[in-house]
């Protein structure tokens, strides 16, 4: 073992001095998430809502009117200005985009939700509304629903013989309670990381499979400047230069992977939760990676192929694991994309991020383990045509 | 090996050497690099595989070393079989590769010091070893610099000291001066004479017909795979039928000289040519003094003596029909 960990520090030292590893591994793709980051964060701040106004005409002294502009006017998160305005200007300032909609409110909406009659109320929304105009109207229409129930509300109550000075109560009830039915984040929900953490995670995913390749080039290096045949001619077995380029891999992965994740968690403000679980994960996800080199060490003859061979692992599993875009597929493809140890990783994270701890990420462990596995048997089956080790 | 016929002054027991091949065969899908190849090596003693390039020198030496199996044959290092499974046995080899075996972004001291830690060293044995050898390749003012920015004659120079790190009982040279400027390669064949002087059984192989005529106490000559022939240089030259020849220029009694020659024993033949005798003798290094005394003792006033040997270019022309460098 002390040869191992001799092969694999000078390996290291020599990693780190010509500066291959840290370009590669750390600045290349810190550098990724920083413009794909601008990308986003670009599409997300286009997605802000601006100030909204809405031109209303509502009867004068109807009270469930007011009602309406005052439910408008007190929703939390949107900023939304009511000018009162007579039913010809409200129509005008829509269409000329001085009032992001207009609101036409007829005479008699009162009476009518008390009579359980109901009536008409119309949105008018301009050409140059755009998504505020859409979100607008979307939230007038929730509200005058809750006004609908209300009408629907005092007609059955009439209908059951309530005294008609009754029914203004329950129109009131009906329009202002709060829901009995609430919507809870289920465990799917949970697992979705915010745009930047998918971005931070997917991209420390996918250089991964970059970086545990250092071990196969080096690998391919020491056969290339004729250091092989004399580390073979050591007094040690064969396998324990592919033990300690393996090792390289390992370790290799483990810190860039860290550096990446608590890097582009600081830079993009993601918290990625549980310090154990994360680890797990991060343990996990490179021993699927560095399962990999073995396959590739086997396979290449020379170092061109093993690039080759590596670069195209490592944007097929990138991309289907979700390093740049989440990917959805059923059936058997859907299953085989879930066996993707960057999309199980990435998955991991989302459960850590939305407050999982160990016990929570199984499902991602045992996915990632099980591929180091598979690919470990698969890398002894395979025709020795690179090491002969 | 080729047949019994060609094999020459080995009758050296097994005991004592430190390097004994039998039988080496090793093949590659249809072309038999190595095939029955056998030769030993004795402490002190320099043996050279002399052939061309491709002829399976470098098969021979990976089988030794213990980097590749043999289909067939054995190799036995200090007694040991080896195998590349087997560490031990490797203990006692220093692999000199034919490329530069070295880790170019590790500094002089830094390549030692690793390759000392994978031959079992450490401690201060390793320390003070590493500035010997350092010393011993002329190293030691650039013991910290790193080998990328060495000329090619001291990145030479760290290769071969890597394989003398941890005093093996053979050192192995696989074409050591490929490519290496003439003061460089001076300096690596006085550093294997000096290693051979001091006990150190080494394999040397070239093709370079000089270096092995220099070095090498028995020499193999390998073609296709196959030793051709095995002994020492007189002993090859000898097998193929090689004399000597002297030309003695000058003038007088030209006729008296040639019968008093006649008599010498080592003198083969004498003829006439010209102003000048030309002689076919046997030894001529050991002869030509008597030689000298004969042709002056009967009348002849000597102008100008000439040796000419035969050498291993011309003993590898005759076994394979082919140039050494072909």
């Amino acid at each position: 073992m002390g040869r191992i960990w001799t092969m694999t520090a000078a390996d290291l030292k020599q990693r780190i001095r010509d500066r291959s590893v840290i370009i590669f591994a750390i600045v290349v793709p810190l550098a990724l998430m920083g413009i794909l980051n601008l990308i986003i964060g670009g599409a997300e701040e286009g997605t802000e809502l601006g100030d909204m106004t809405v031109a209303a005409s509502v009867p004068q002294g109807d009270a469930s009117a007011d009602g309406v502009l005052s439910a408008l006017e007190g929703i939390e998160g949107l900023s939304i200005t009511v000018n009162q305005v007579d039913e010809d200007r409200a129509r005008a300032d829509a269409r000329d985009g001085t009032a992001t909609v207009g609101l036409l409110i007829p005479e008699g909406f009162g009476a009518g939700l008390s009579s359980g009659e109901g009536c008409d109320v119309t949105v008018i929304e301009g050409d140059g509304a755009g998504l505020e105009g859409q979100v607008l109207t979307s939230v007038l229409t929730g509200i005058v629903d809750r006004f609908a129930a209300a009408t629907v509300a005092t007609q059955a109550a009439g209908a059951l013989g309530v005294p008609a000075a009754d029914l203004q109560d329950i129109a009131q009830d009906v329009t202002t309670a709060a829901p009995s039915i609430s919507l809870t984040d289920g465990q799917a929900s949970d697992e979705q990381l915010s745009d930047s953490g998918a971005l931070v995670a997917g991209q420390a995913g996918l250089f991964l499979l970059f970086t545990v390749g250092f071990g196969v080039l080096s690998l391919n290096a020491e056969r290339d400047q004729g250091t092989l045949p004399r580390l073979l001619s050591m007094p040690m077995r064969p396998s324990a230069v592919l033990i300690s380029k393996g090792l390289v891999s390992f370790l290799l992965g483990i810190v860039a992977t860290t550096i990446l994740l608590v890097a582009g968690g600081l830079m993009f403000d993601v918290n990625f939760g549980s310090l154990p679980a994360v680890a797990l994960l991060v343990l996990s996800v490179v021993t699927a990676a560095t399962s990999l080199m073995f396959v590739i060490a086997r396979v290449a003859k020379t170092a061109e192929q093993a690039n080759i061979a590596q670069s195209i692992i490592a944007v097929t599993l990138g991309v289907a694991g979700g390093a740049f875009f989440p990917l959805a597929a059923s059936g058997l493809l859907g299953r085989l994309l879930d066996l993707n140890p960057v999309a199980a990783f990435i998955r991991g994270l989302g459960i850590t991020s939305g407050g999982g701890g160990v016990a929570d990420i199984a499902g991602p462990v045992l996915i990632m383990f099980g591929f180091a596995v598979v690919v470990g048997v698969i890398s002894r089956l395979v025709p020795d045509r690179g090491t002969s080790l | 090996m080729a047949g019994d016929e060609d094999q020459v002054g080995d009758t050296r027991g097994a005991v004592d050497d430190v390097l004994v091949v039998d039988g080496l065969s090793r093949r590659f899908g249809e072309l038999r690099a190595v095939d029955e190849v056998s030769f030993r090596i004795a402490p002190g003693e320099t043996y050279g595989l002399l052939g061309p390039n491709g002829a399976g020198k470098t098969t021979t030496i990976s089988m030794v070393a213990g980097l590749i199996r043999a289909d067939a044959g054995t190799v036995r290092v200090a007694g040991q079989r080896m195998s590349p499974s087997h560490p031990q046995p490797k203990r006692h080899i220093g692999l000199v590769p034919q490329d530069l075996a070295i880790y170019p972004e590790l500094s002089a001291r830094e390549n030692l010091v690793f390759f000392g830690r994978l031959q079992g060293m450490g401690g201060a044995d390793l320390k003070g070893r590493v500035q010997e050898v350092l010393e011993l390749i002329g190293l030691a003012d650039r013991a910290k610099d790193k080998s990328k920015n060495f000329s090619g004659g001291m990145k030479r120079r760290l290769n071969i000291g890597i394989g003398l790190l941890h005093e093996p009982h053979l050192l192995i040279l696989d074409e050591p001066t490929v490519g290496v400027d003439p003061q460089s390669r001076n300096s690596i064949l006085e550093s294997v004479e000096r290693l051979s002087t001091a006990g150190m059984a080494v394999l040397y192989t070239t093709h370079y017909m000089e270096e092995a005529e220099r070095l090498c106490d028995r020499i193999g000559i390998i073609d296709t795979g196959r030793i051709q022939a095995e002994g020492t240089r007189d002993e090859l030259i000898r097998l193929t039928g090689g004399v000597d020849q002297i030309r003695l220029a000058g003038t007088g009694d030209l006729t008296h000289a040639i019968e008093s020659l006649r008599e010498l024993p080592a003198v083969e033949q004498v003829d006439h040519d010209g102003l000048a005798l030309r002689l076919t003798v046997h030894g001529a290094p050991t002869a030509v003094a008597e030689i000298v005394t004969r042709a002056t003792g009967a009348g002849m006033s000597l102008a100008d003596v000439e040796i000419t040997r035969p050498d291993l270019e011309s003993v590898f022309l005759q076994l394979t029909g082919k140039a050494l460098r072909d």
